[in-house]
């Protein structure tokens, strides 16, 4: 193996387990789905039927997404893509809401309700993380 | 072309993968929500939530890290739509009692905080309780502008240690 492949290889590695270890930390929204039903409706981008099956439905896509990032190589590439358009929505959710002037906490990785209400560091921090799934995915290619 | 051949094969192998998880999440999640001891109903009538109805008043409203601000800012004034029972019992600091029944009898100091142009911050005890969310709706309706309705409420304020009197 080529020291540029080596390089590419510890660059998908290292990006799918950072990019799981940030899905995983939003575990919380399994245990109390109320709650991240709440932090959904907040975002008043859904109608309100849709807004209970999505609290339910995403943390479930997010843990299925980390175990294959971590534990399913063949399945690694197809999870980084999900991830990059759940990250691309999220941050434009987000987007939306500082336009619109809402000033909640996402309730991402966490259901406390002193949570610091959105900012521009969200959308930071998730610009950060489609960054990092980009890398995954070129780098995948280069393998 | 055998290059593109393998691309396509490839693209089509991660479709179906992307297929896959979407189905396994799923049924995983109708799976959880069947058995979970915190599961939520499927469908949900959120236009009663009082912040959809706020939204609804183009009222603006804050949770606690917001009003946690708004009061260290020390420019807002805090209004508390409980009883006064409960507002003796104990309030937000430098909170002023106004109880959704009582309004007529504060008219003056209305008339005064819609001249002032004074930002107000209306609270009641918590997401469920509407008390507030009924005075902001009053309170605009006699001009008063520059209004936040605090969601999370009182109950909130304590629990998290912030000073009360």
């Amino acid at each position: 193996m080529t020291r540029d492949r080596k390089i590419y290889r510890l660059i998908y590695w290292i990006a799918s387990v950072v990019l799981a270890a940030v899905l995983l930390s939003g575990f919380h929204k399994l245990l109390y789905p109320s709650d991240f039903a709440v932090s959904v409706y907040r975002f008043h981008l859904l109608p309100g039927f849709l807004v209970n099956p999505a609290a339910i439905y995403l943390p479930w896509l997010e843990a299925v997404c980390a175990v294959c990032l971590l534990f399913i190589p063949r399945f690694r590439p197809a999870a980084l893509w999900i991830v990059l358009v759940l990250l691309v929505l999220f941050t434009a959710a987000i987007g939306i809401s500082l336009i619109r002037g809402t000033a909640f906490g996402c309730g991402c990785f966490g259901r406390a309700a002193d949570e610091d209400p959105l900012s521009w560091i969200n959308i930071i921090r998730n610009a950060g993380l489609i960054a990092l799934a980009v890398f995954a995915l070129v780098a995948r290619k280069k393998i | 072309m055998r290059r593109l051949a393998s691309h396509l094969h490839q693209m089509k192998t991660t479709i179906r993968q992307i297929g896959l998880i979407l189905f396994v999440s799923g049924f995983l999640a109708v799976l959880a929500n069947t058995v979970h001891p915190r599961k939520i109903p499927w469908v949900q009538d959120w236009s009663h939530q009082v912040e959809s109805r706020a939204k609804d008043l183009r009222i603006r409203v804050v949770p606690f890290s917001g009003a946690k601000k708004l009061h260290a800012d020390e420019e807002a004034l805090f209004v508390d739509a409980r009883s006064e029972t409960d507002y003796t019992a104990g309030h937000i600091p430098d909170a002023v009692s106004l109880p959704f029944e009582a309004l007529d009898e504060h008219f003056e100091q209305i008339m005064e905080w819609t001249d002032s142009d004074q930002e107000l911050v209306v609270y009641c005890s918590n997401r469920e309780c509407d008390d507030a969310l009924l005075l902001s709706a009053e309170l605009k309706s006699m001009g008063v502008s520059n209004l936040t309705l605090f969601i999370d409420g009182f109950d909130s304020w304590k629990t998290f240690g912030e000073a009360v009197e």
